[in-house]
């Protein structure tokens, strides 16, 4: 790894049309492996969820969503259809008649009484590119005797604790930002230290006695349990803080000369100029709700009615663990979201994080 | 019958935590009147336009507006508004916006405040911007719109903050003129801060220096100009600065400089023999004589000819260094001897032990 | 009725109407005005708070909603932590669950000896095993995380085309549930998955390859070509050796060292030392590329001679065996490494791109002319590497050593949901240890999960502590 060193030292920038060097192509086949290994696993999940059952339970590995063909056969019902190469067939799809041994009885579809004897291995299954939509369809829409997996409810809890929780994180986090940003006040400096000692407590370590503190709250349970404990973040204070801190204390001042209460100073002209840095934390704030895992599964597990689309899709994973193709169809539908958020915002989640530098 | 005046301090002091930067500040300032806080940076004078704002509060002393005592009263109720040096405009607003959020945060009536807003607008002929953005306009607009946002509120008195330090050259020249304008026709009073002396003595009907907390002299432009109280002023007030010599009082009661030379002076008080002085020159008094004729001789080393002036820089035989100012121009060149005269009428003595002027006796004036 | 509704109906009744109270006979409203009158109503507690106490109330009670719950769901848990820990039995009310002192810790150290787990009593066994693979998981976790993130930062940060969107697609991961990327990761690491399906069809295909008559001489004459070459470029004539080409030269050295195992070949036995042997070699040799020793020539042609030497001695596909290949149920088979190798795996997938943020921030931030000045002394870039961006990169380094810490010290979601903490105990992390104890189970036991958690919190402390001493005493140069 140290030898690499080279490469990595040069600084960004400075295309002064050197030539593209050993190190160039090791820099850019290092990037395109990370990248390759990171969108393959997600790509190769969403290829998978649109497969048919049969397909996925055999762990057919071809890209393509193949699925056998069936057909009506007279008096025999739906059947899965095979080619066999014989001069008997002319041509025409085979279906099974009888059970599949060496020599397997097998019935052209348009004269399904005649009955050949074929040899397993030369039979090939007839497969057509199907999408399978049944896998995101049936659990969505409750058919198909998939009942087990309530998504509108837990997509409806989701987004309520989402929002709601944003929401409030936005407008407390903002007036304590604004609090330590604007104003000079006796202990500012010890509210300072306290948040940052909030940001030093791994969440982890209090959760039985915040376990204790919402039960006796009365919230446990309870899709508040989950949004009030987490509304107050301190990276949000310090994101906006910083953003504030560049708002001209002039301006503030201006204000309180045109006779302006302070509750009106924070809505009226700090707010506004600070959204960027709110659109900042809005993003974080949805993407940390949208994905909370632990804490929702201590304090929603037991009352399926309150599941969260993470919670759902879980339990739902350790109940049914045969319906595999629904357990990626789900994977994907919850994964949708965040990316359509990220394709569209990442520059400014990308810099809002880096100027931050907190998570 | 005593006017009562516009504003009136006293006793002003401001301290913030051990450090005091304001000490005790008396002052009176009468309706109508444009007074300029001039001094050095940090020598409080922001301070004290915040002071008589609202926008902090003295830690001892009263403030009263138009005889009424205002201390504790909120920066909004006094009856006062405020040009800030970087403007303060809102910057999410629009012009229209900014002029009239200050109207409506005292709940006034809509018309009044339209009717406000677009005198405003027409006196200071911003009209056509009044639907931009603060971002939209150029810095003479911005300071513009930030003028009439203080004047929409019609207030007893205007504070402006170093108004015109953030712009360029020209524009500050021609703003200079404006607000001066602006006063004759409104005829408020204002309160207007500024570093530069030049600001002050060409907009201020009285001037306030002020120096580390301290007022050091009040009075109108020519009056410090001619008789600056003490040595601070007499050096802050005048481009280029006045000249300052050393010298001693002479046992005859006479002066002795430092660079040879004697001056026959009397003072009103009785100053010791011996006592160290300082002797305080303006430029273009100085009387030069190219011929080396004059009661001392200096060596020029280097001069500037501006076409109607011309600023000549001379060291003494000891070291102590002249600047003079020639309305006419003279041929010149490096290292000549040139001879200069100090006129007597036109001299300044300060006392070096603090700084004070000495009168002279049936001095001139 | 629960506590937090009667607090809730009692705040909001004083908010909403006394509010309105207060507004409407402080001001007037048109109708027109209603969302201005929402607001006002939103912000009645400031508003009261500067009317009753002046500007100097006003930030208290700015601040008071934050910090009511900072306080509530941050610090009295904590404090509360330490009495949970000394209480016993299943009891929810905290008033009425029993002291019983240090009895919780007495339990967890129950051990003949604390670094053999299985001499504790059971809560002592789960605990300890739990506290030592978490142990084992943020030492090898902390580092290749941290390096990874660090080499990927170095690389964003040299002039590379569309850095924007590399940076977003390392980033992409760190954006996605746990449950999503377990699910991702079940699904491939499956034993019938693509991933043994794909090395299934490699080793089968190369294994077909191998087979070709005279394959393994070809093999061997082109590696020993390839050796060669990196071998001169690495000492290319007037130039400084090359610390890349020495490394390109290292990692197939390695390799055939590994395979042949040389002084296995002496003793006419396999003695499993080839790897170490290898890497020992490869790694002196970059360190004097390092350095520009002057022995670098003559080793680096003695090593040459090594290698094509055993290559030629030892029969090739002797040494790879390549058919050997068979599925492996990666996350399930105990007692083989994988499915702990594939936590750090995923662990360090998901998180890399937010480390690899922060410290591409701090790299872009020391000036490029520091660089341009290094450039004009002809400073070289291994030395530019240690003696200017390291030391200059020090400070954040030092956040995201922390924060990654801190963060593996808690790892519970993607092994949870991958492993669930198997096979056997495997995987079984200490936030799993504590989620089990009291969340999971018909007899939760709270009070040791407190204390558990009391003793996880000392050692994320002591860590924390540890390393920041490291790396101020480091930074001092």
């Amino acid at each position: 790894m140290a030898g690499v060193m080279r490469f990595l030292t040069r600084t960004a920038g400075g295309q002064d049309g050197r030539r593209i060097g050993v190190t160039d192509v090791l820099a850019y086949g290092y990037l395109i492996l990370g990248v390759l290994l990171i969108l393959v696993p997600v790509s190769w999940t969403f290829l998978s969820s649109v497969k048919p059952r049969e397909a996925i339970e055999a762990f057919d590995t071809r890209l393509l969503p193949l699925d056998q063909i069936e057909a009506e056969v007279d008096g025999r019902g739906l059947r899965p259809l095979y080619a066999w190469d014989d001069p008997r067939t002319e041509g025409q799809p085979v279906v099974k008649v009888g059970p599949t041994r060496a020599l397997t009885d097998v019935a052209r579809i348009d004269r399904p009484e005649e009955v050949l004897q074929a040899p397993r291995g030369e039979l090939v299954a007839l497969e057509e590119v199907r999408i399978a939509t049944e896998n995101y369809l049936d659990p969505i829409l409750q058919r198909g005797g998939q009942r087990n997996f309530a998504f509108f409810r837990y997509l409806g809890n989701t987004v309520f604790v989402t929002v709601v929780a944003t929401l409030i994180t936005l407008l407390i986090n903002s007036m304590a930002a604004f609090a330590l940003s604007k104003y000079e006040f006796r202990g500012r400096m010890t509210f300072t230290l306290l948040i940052v000692a909030t940001l030093l407590i791994p969440s982890t370590i209090i959760l039985v006695s915040l376990f204790f503190v919402v039960w006796s709250m009365g919230i446990f349970g309870s899709l508040w349990g989950v949004i009030i404990p987490a509304a107050a973040t301190p990276t949000g204070v310090f994101l906006l803080r910083q953003y504030m801190l560049t708002i001209p204390d002039e301006l503030l001042e201006a204000a309180r000369m045109d006779a302006a209460s302070e509750w009106k100073i924070y809505w009226r002209i700090v707010l506004p100029l600070s959204l960027p840095a709110l659109s900042v934390l809005a993003i974080l704030s949805v993407i940390w709700r949208w994905n909370d895992f632990l804490w929702p599964l201590i304090v929603l597990i037991s009352d399926p009615t309150r599941h969260t689309l993470q919670i759902g899709l879980t339990a739902f994973s350790g109940e049914f663990s045969s319906s595999t193709h629904y357990i990626l169809a789900m994977t994907v539908v919850s994964l949708i979201p965040v990316t359509l958020v990220f394709v569209y915002l990442q520059r400014f989640i990308t810099t809002g994080i880096a100027t931050t530098g907190l998570k | 019958m005593t006017q009562v005046p516009a504003l009136r301090l006293s006793k002003i002091v401001k301290s913030y935590g051990q450090l005091t930067v304001m000490h005790g500040v008396d002052l009176e300032i009468s309706e109508g009147e444009f007074v300029v806080f001039v001094g050095p940076s940090g020598c409080g004078k922001s301070t004290l336009l915040r002071l008589i704002a609202g926008l902090d509060d003295p830690s001892s002393g009263e403030i009263e507006v138009a005889g009424k005592r205002v201390n504790g009263i909120p920066a909004s109720e006094r009856g006062l508004s405020m040009v800030f040096q970087s403007y303060a405009l809102y910057p999410h607003m629009t012009v229209r916006a900014n002029l009239s959020f200050g109207l409506e945060n005292m709940r006034m009536d809509r018309a009044e405040i339209a009717r406000r807003v677009n005198h405003a607008a027409t006196l200071l002929q911003i009209d056509p911007l009044m639907d931009r953005r603060p971002g939209q306009l150029s810095g003479g607009q911005r300071q513009r719109v930030a003028i009439g946002r203080a004047i929409v509120r019609e207030p007893k008195i205007f504070l402006f903050d170093e108004p015109l330090s953030n712009l360029d050259a020209e524009l500050r020249v021609q703003m200079r003129v404006e607000i001066s304008a602006l006063h004759a026709e409104l005829g408020n009073t204002m309160i207007y801060v500024t570093h530069d002396q030049v600001e002050a003595m060409t907009m201020a009907d009285r001037i306030v220096v002020l120096r580390a907390g301290r007022i050091e002299q009040v009075g109108r432009p020519l009056d410090l100009y001619n008789h600056p109280a003490n040595r601070f002023v007499a050096g802050f007030i005048g481009a280029p600065q006045m000249n300052f010599l050393g010298g001693v009082i002479a046992a005859g009661g006479g002066l002795t400089l430092d660079c040879g030379g004697t001056k026959q002076v009397r003072f009103d008080e009785a100053v010791p023999a011996g006592a160290r002085v300082t002797v305080g020159i303006r430029p273009e008094t100085i009387e030069v004589s190219l011929d080396g004729q004059g009661e001392l001789t200096g060596t020029v080393t280097g001069f500037e000819q501006l076409g109607s002036v011309t600023y000549i820089y001379t060291a003494l035989p000891n070291g102590e260094k002249l600047t003079m100012q020639l309305a006419a121009q003279v041929p010149l060149t490096r290292g000549q001897s040139i001879g200069i005269t100090l006129p007597l009428a036109h001299t300044h003595v300060f006392l070096d032990a603090d700084g004070r002027a000495l009168r002279m006796a049936g001095g001139h004036r | 009725m629960t506590p937090a509704l009667i607090l809730f109906y009692v705040v909001a009744a004083l908010w909403l109407g006394g509010g309105t109270l207060w507004l409407l006979s402080h001001r007037r409203y048109r109708i027109t005005q209603a969302p201005q009158f929402a607001m006002d109503l939103l912000g009645f507690p400031v508003e009261i708070a500067q009317a009753v106490f002046g500007r100097g109330g006003v930030p208290y009670a700015f601040l008071l909603p934050n910090m009511l719950i900072f306080g509530l769901f941050t610090f009295v848990p904590v404090i509360l932590n330490f009495y949970v820990s000394m209480t016993g039995g299943p009891a929810l009310n905290v008033t009425q669950r029993p002291f019983v002192g240090f009895e919780n810790y007495r339990v967890l150290f129950d051990c003949a000896s604390i670094l053999q787990p299985q001499t504790c009593s059971n809560a002592g066994f789960t605990f300890w095993t739990s506290m030592f693979n978490t142990l084992w998981f943020v030492l090898f976790q902390v580092p290749v995380l941290v390096a990874v993130a660090m080499v990927t930062a170095l690389v964003l940060n040299r002039a590379i085309a569309g850095r924007g969107f590399w940076r977003a697609m390392f980033f992409y991961p760190v954006m996605l549930s746990p449950v999503v990327i377990a699910n991702i990761w079940k699904w491939i690491l499956h034993r019938k998955g693509v991933l043994s399906a794909s090395l299934e069809d490699g080793a089968a295909s190369v294994a077909t390859f191998a087979g070709v008559t005279g394959f393994s001489i070809m093999a061997c004459v082109v590696l020993a070509i390839l050796l060669l070459i990196a071998a001169e470029r690495t000492l290319r004539a007037g130039a400084a050796p090359s610390v890349v080409w020495a490394a390109l030269f290292g990692a197939p050295f390695v390799a055939v060292i590994a395979w042949a195992d040389p002084v296995g070949l002496a003793q006419g036995m396999a003695s499993g030392t080839g790897l170490w042997l290898g890497l020992a070699l490869a790694l002196g040799l970059l360190g004097l590329v390092i350095r520009d020793h002057r022995l670098v020539r003559p080793v680096l042609v003695a090593l040459c001679l090594l290698a094509v030497g055993l290559l030629l001695t030892i029969q090739f596909d002797a040494v790879f065996d390549f058919s050997g290949f068979r599925a492996v149920n990666w996350l399930v088979t105990p007692a083989t490494g994988w499915p702990f190798f594939w936590i750090v795996f995923v662990f360090c997938w998901s998180h890399m791109g937010f480390y690899m943020l922060i410290l591409l921030a701090g790299l872009q931030a020391i000036p490029r002319d520091i660089y341009e000045a290094a450039e004009m002394d002809g400073t070289r870039p291994v030395r530019v590497f240690f003696r200017i961006t390291l030391p200059l990169v020090m400070p954040t380094l030092t956040v995201v050593i922390v924060l990654a810490m801190i963060r593996s010290f808690q790892v519970f979601d993607e092994v949870y949901l991958l492993t669930g903490g198997g096979p056997g105990r495997e995987t079984f992390m200490i936030v799993q240890n504590i989620f089990e104890e009291a969340f999971s189970g018909t007899n939760p036991r709270y009070g040791i999960a407190a204390a558990g958690s009391v003793l996880m919190a000392i050692v994320i402390a002591a860590f924390t502590a540890v390393q920041l001493f490291a790396t101020r005493r480091r930074s001092g140069i």
